[in-house]
């Protein structure tokens, strides 16, 4: 270490690191005041550690923080909270690898009735999720896997690298035909209620209704692509976002031309940025208009969920509520699904 | 002149609970004390996190297994006003852990491939954009991590020397030496 003409100046740094105490620090902080060689120390020293402490960092932004807030969360619920069960069941899946090809026989000539919680069932391709008190059933019929879902809600997720088989999905009003994806299909009351594709597309065919294409992000009532020959879609939004963030369509006087489209992109990075910013009410607004203006958009999900953080933060008990449970109905088996149920209670 | 190290980090806003009482709650289990920790000191961790390794990939694993491991080791906290310190020792240990993990496997994995095991210090991009960061970014982890836990996070040489579990000799040299690069490079960055 440079430390000019003075002997002592090493003890500057002695002093920093706790390693000069009592009265040999005294001695040395009053021999500083006189020896310029010595205080110069005392300021690099200062100055090394103001730099180190003035690097530039990046914050991570909100939303990929609340990702890890519920990845911690879900671990801590996994790993600590139950211990006693890890063991058990790291062996349970493993002897479940072993015994799914025979399962997945059984599963294809039994009809299913649950009323326990769901459990996954491994089909040929087909990874199907029940939840709840669904009813359903999978059998194989020539280069076709027909599942047949009475009411509940079903998760499939279908792998086209194993097999040239098509995927169909009986519905009680319809069938719904899977193209290479990951999606869930609902039915309640003998009506197929809602289709959430999150990969790949989907054909829905519904008695008397024309056949609707339902891509990669799309949520079905309003999917983005029907056919020519469908009457009007439904249009109402279907998240229940507050009805003052309808955008009014601007016109030209005189004109018949719409305003151009919002660009979702800047609408969503808006959002966020005011939630950045600590401005919770705008951003709550802003999710809110985001919602109303892009329902299909592939960042929806996270919008819903960011408009309930920012009213949670703006300290609007009843609109965090309302918020979460709409939040749940539209994505019952949405990535934050744990976290919102916390909020809408 | 002041002489001594007076490092002032936020302090919980006002009516928030104490860390203490915190890491009570999460020591019974309760999930809700985990997710306040994690609210309050997620950045400080992830900040030295990302100073101090030079894998930016690592940061979130890295930042999810220090939580994980406060949340294991809650019921044995000392109490102190502030849990900062000990996240980040935390922190500083898991780090270590996983440089000397690292440093396993590659030096087996080069065994097998009769070659000379390279560093274990992958330097991937730390943003370094001044002669101090250029500087910090050069040394090697363990120096850097002992000058970031001194002078960012003021933890004492003793509890530096307890999170990284070595001697306090031995982070009183890493300092030393850590500070004399980054003089360095201030020198240099001054010199007309």
């Amino acid at each position: 270490m440079s430390a000019g003409a003075c002997p002592r100046a090493f003890e500057a740094e002695a002093i920093r690191d706790g390693r000069l105490t009592g009265a040999a620090r005294a001695s040395f902080e009053r021999h500083a005041t006189s020896c310029a060689v010595c205080a110069r120390e005392f300021e690099t020293l200062d100055r090394v550690a103001a730099g180190v402490r003035s690097l530039p960092y990046t914050p991570a932004d909100e939303l990929h923080v609340r990702r890890e807030r519920t990845r911690l969360l879900a671990a801590f619920d996994r790993e600590l909270v139950a211990p006693e069960h890890a063991p058990a069941a790291r062996r349970w899946a493993f002897g479940a690898a072993m015994i799914v090809a025979i399962a997945g026989a059984l599963v294809l000539l039994n009809m299913h009735r649950h009323d326990a919680p769901a459990r996954p069932v491994e089909a040929s391709r087909a990874t199907i999720h029940a939840e709840g008190a669904a009813v359903w059933s999978e059998r194989i019929e020539n280069d076709r896997e027909i599942v047949r879902v009475e009411r509940g809600t079903l998760s499939i997720h279908v792998d086209h690298t194993q097999s040239v088989r098509r995927l169909l999905v009986m519905l009680p009003d319809g069938e719904l035909e899977d193209k290479g994806t990951t999606f869930t299909v609902r039915v309640d009351g003998a009506h197929t209620t809602r289709v959430a594709v999150e990969e790949g597309s989907v054909f829905l065919r519904l008695h008397g209704r024309a056949p609707v294409v339902i891509e990669g992000g799309d949520v079905w009532p309003h999917a983005a692509l029907e056919s020519p020959a469908s009457a009007s879609a439904s249009a109402a939004p279907s998240l229940e976002a507050p009805a003052t963030v309808q955008s009014p369509q601007p016109r030209t006087p005189g004109s018949t031309v719409t305003a151009p489209a919002r660009d979702p992109s800047v609408d969503f990075q808006t959002a966020v940025a005011a939630l950045h910013r600590r401005n919770a009410r705008a951003a709550a607004e802003g999710f809110s208009s985001f919602l109303s203006n892009h329902a299909h958009d592939r960042r929806a999900e996270d919008a819903a969920y960011l408009r309930v953080i920012a009213l949670q933060r703006c300290g609007d008990v009843r609109a965090t509520r309302e918020a979460a449970t709409a939040y749940l109905r539209r994505y019952p088996t949405g990535f934050r699904r744990a976290e919102v149920e916390a909020l809408a209670e | 002149m002041n002489v001594r190290r007076t490092l002032r980090h936020p302090a919980p806003p006002a009516g928030a609970a104490p860390d203490p009482d915190i890491l009570r709650r999460l020591a019974g289990g309760e999930m809700n004390a985990l997710g306040e920790l994690y609210d309050r000191y997620h950045e400080t961790v992830r900040r030295f996190l990302a100073r101090a390794t030079s894998n930016a990939e690592d940061v979130d694993d890295l930042v999810h297994a220090t939580f994980l491991a406060a949340a294991k080791s809650a019921a044995r906290y000392d109490g102190r006003t502030s849990c900062r310190p000990w996240l980040v020792g935390i922190a500083a240990q898991l780090l270590r852990r996983r440089r000397q993990s690292f440093g396993r496997f590659l030096a087996v994995l080069t065994t097998f491939r009769g070659m000379r095991a390279t560093t274990t210090d992958p330097r991937a991009a730390l943003q370094a954009r001044t002669e101090v960061g250029e500087s910090l970014a050069r040394l090697s982890e363990a120096k850097r991590v002992a000058l970031l836990l001194a002078e960012v996070e003021g933890l004492s040489c003793a509890e530096i020397a307890e999170a990284l579990g070595v001697p306090i000799g031995t982070v009183w040299t890493r300092l030393h030496a850590a500070r004399r690069e980054i003089r360095r490079a201030l020198e240099d960055g001054e010199a007309p």
